[in-house]
């Protein structure tokens, strides 16, 4: 787990929470989670060490596109992150396997008063690995703090899909709540197995300090999805040339691609005023990634969903 | 008669007319007349604004540490900060637009004076060891010239919103007047950023520019085009 407390806009945010204290048990969820290929070459999920309020099920197969594909649900039994939440997860991927994980639900981040949700990932990516990271959005209530760190390291021949989809808050709670939160900070980091880095990307998002609603920034778009896509150089020319960068004012949609550093892969933005099409345009682009990398496309996203 | 020099050397390389080719970028502000998101005094000024920060928190930083390790004379400080200005500028258009003026930067200087970490690094690019961007370009040669590190931090902020702005003049209806007081208007905070700037490592180093980088996306995938960027 990161020490997050060093970091400098987390500092006016480590008081000791009133009620159970940081890392208490049910305040602390761990999640480690490794997928392999067994005898017979099936992609299963061989280890799931986890600790509440993180919670997974056995993996199951249900992508009717790619019934080959082990899926998994990460749920949270404590429900919202709330007051000096930590969250560790980890996620491998062995040599040829594959995986699909989601969340079960929108991950919530609870009004605060003394401290901060923070969340540590790793991801490590095998030889030929591939892996699709689609979790729901976040939304970020009123006067909440959400800080996550992310490592990927990445061996060349695989592919990671990593999506992120933040809310600016409760947006039909009440009068509506647009960006009142305290403060979201977001590194992502991505390596080479020998340590060669790729890229970083960190940003931080004070409303209070500095509003996002400006041109330029959020504008007057809500919801902001953040898409990495780290695959070899083969998959990347042609994903690149098939997306399209654009602006629609009537659908209140924008979407832009462009080439990471290192030859490493591609980034995606998304702004969208409402979750629904930047979910579905996030759900396409993952399809047409899985059609480059894997010859399939992705299912028809669930009704309920 | 040193201060004297310094403010000259200042003003020179800070000069938009040093030509390290700042007049073939636009930032996106291109693409930004184009989709009609800046279409008038108010939206120019804020989509510069967000470009500038941006720089700050990026480029700035970096550059301020750059010009420590000159001054330091910690040469492998200075690659480092070259090699996170580049991993962390995810836009392709903005790396080609960095190191193109980094190394024309680098060249120049080299043109015009003596100074063993310029030409140091500059043999690091050729070879294919360092980047060569321009925030960097500008740390050596500050430094070199005796120029202070505020003074450093506000030739960037100064170039940066004066690449936009002469963009402007050039693809959108607005006038000298009224870039100009944009310009006056977005330099009054450079100090308290510098402050803040200065104490900030590579971690630290973040952007939020979304609908910047989405216009960055759309100028490099589309076919029209007056700016390199």
């Amino acid at each position: 787990m990161k020490d997050f407390s060093v970091i400098k806009e987390v500092q006016p945010y480590l008081n000791e929470p009133k009620a159970m204290y940081v890392g208490a048990p049910g305040k602390r969820g761990v999640l480690k989670l490794g997928f392999e290929l067994d005898a017979e070459g099936k992609s299963i999920m061989r280890d799931w060490f986890r600790n509440a309020p993180l919670i997974v099920q056995q993996e199951l197969y249900f992508d009717e596109e790619m019934p080959e594909m082990p899926c998994v649900y990460i749920l949270s039994s404590g429900g919202p992150n709330v007051d000096g939440d930590r969250y560790e997860q980890e996620f491998t991927v062995r040599k040829n396997a594959y995986a699909f994980i989601s969340t079960g639900a929108s991950t919530k981040i609870a009004e605060m008063i003394y401290n901060y949700s923070g969340m540590t990932q790793t991801f490590l990516l095998e030889e030929n690995a591939y892996l699709e990271y689609l979790p729901e959005p976040l939304i970020p209530c009123h006067n909440s703090r959400f800080i996550c760190d992310t490592t990927i390291t990445l061996h060349p021949s695989a592919t990671l899909f990593y999506s992120e989809v933040y809310m600016p808050g409760r947006t039909h709670y009440r009068e509506g709540e647009r960006f009142l939160y305290d403060i979201i900070s977001v590194c992502t980091r991505a390596e080479r197995p020998d340590g060669g880095a790729l890229f970083r990307e960190k940003f931080i998002v004070r409303p209070k300090l500095k509003s996002p609603e400006r041109v330029g920034i959020m504008d007057n778009y809500d919801v902001f999805a953040n898409v990495l896509v780290l695959t070899p150089k083969n998959h990347l020319e042609a994903l690149f040339e098939k997306t399209k960068a654009f602006i629609d004012k009537e659908k209140g949609l924008a979407a832009g691609i462009t080439r990471l550093p290192n030859g490493c892969g591609l980034l995606y933005k998304v702004l969208g005023k409402e979750t629904e099409p930047v979910k579905k345009i996030i759900r396409e682009f993952c399809s047409s990634v899985r059609m480059e990398v894997k010859g399939k496309s992705l299912p028809a996203e669930f009704p309920w969903r | 008669m040193e201060q004297a020099s310094s403010v000259m050397r200042l003003l020179e390389f800070a000069d938009s007319t040093f030509p390290v080719g700042t007049f073939s970028f636009s930032n996106a502000l291109e693409s930004a007349v184009v989709e009609g998101v800046v279409h008038d005094v108010d939206t120019l000024e804020s989509f510069t604004k967000a470009v500038a920060d941006q720089s700050s928190f990026t480029d700035g930083v970096a550059s301020q540490i750059a010009y420590r390790a000159v001054l330091g004379e910690d040469y492998e400080r200075l690659l480092a900060a070259d090699r996170q200005v580049d991993m962390l500028k995810l836009n392709a258009e903005s790396r080609l637009m960095l190191t193109r003026m980094g190394k024309k930067m680098a060249e120049l200087s080299i043109h015009i004076f003596d100074n063993g970490m310029m030409n140091r690094w500059s043999k690091d690019i050729a070879e294919g060891n360092a980047p060569g961007t321009y925030p960097i370009a500008q740390a050596i040669t500050f430094a070199a010239c005796h120029i202070t590190a505020f003074d450093l931090f506000c030739a960037q902020q100064y170039g940066v919103m004066n690449m936009v702005l002469s963009a402007a003049l050039r693809c959108m209806k607005v006038s000298h007047f009224d870039t100009q007081r944009i310009l006056f208007k977005l330099s009054s905070n450079v100090m308290d950023d510098f402050v803040v700037v200065s104490q900030m490592d590579f971690e630290e180093m973040n952007a939020f520019v979304p609908e910047v980088d989405i216009l960055s996306s759309i100028h490099e995938k589309g076919k029209m085009r007056m700016f390199m960027s």
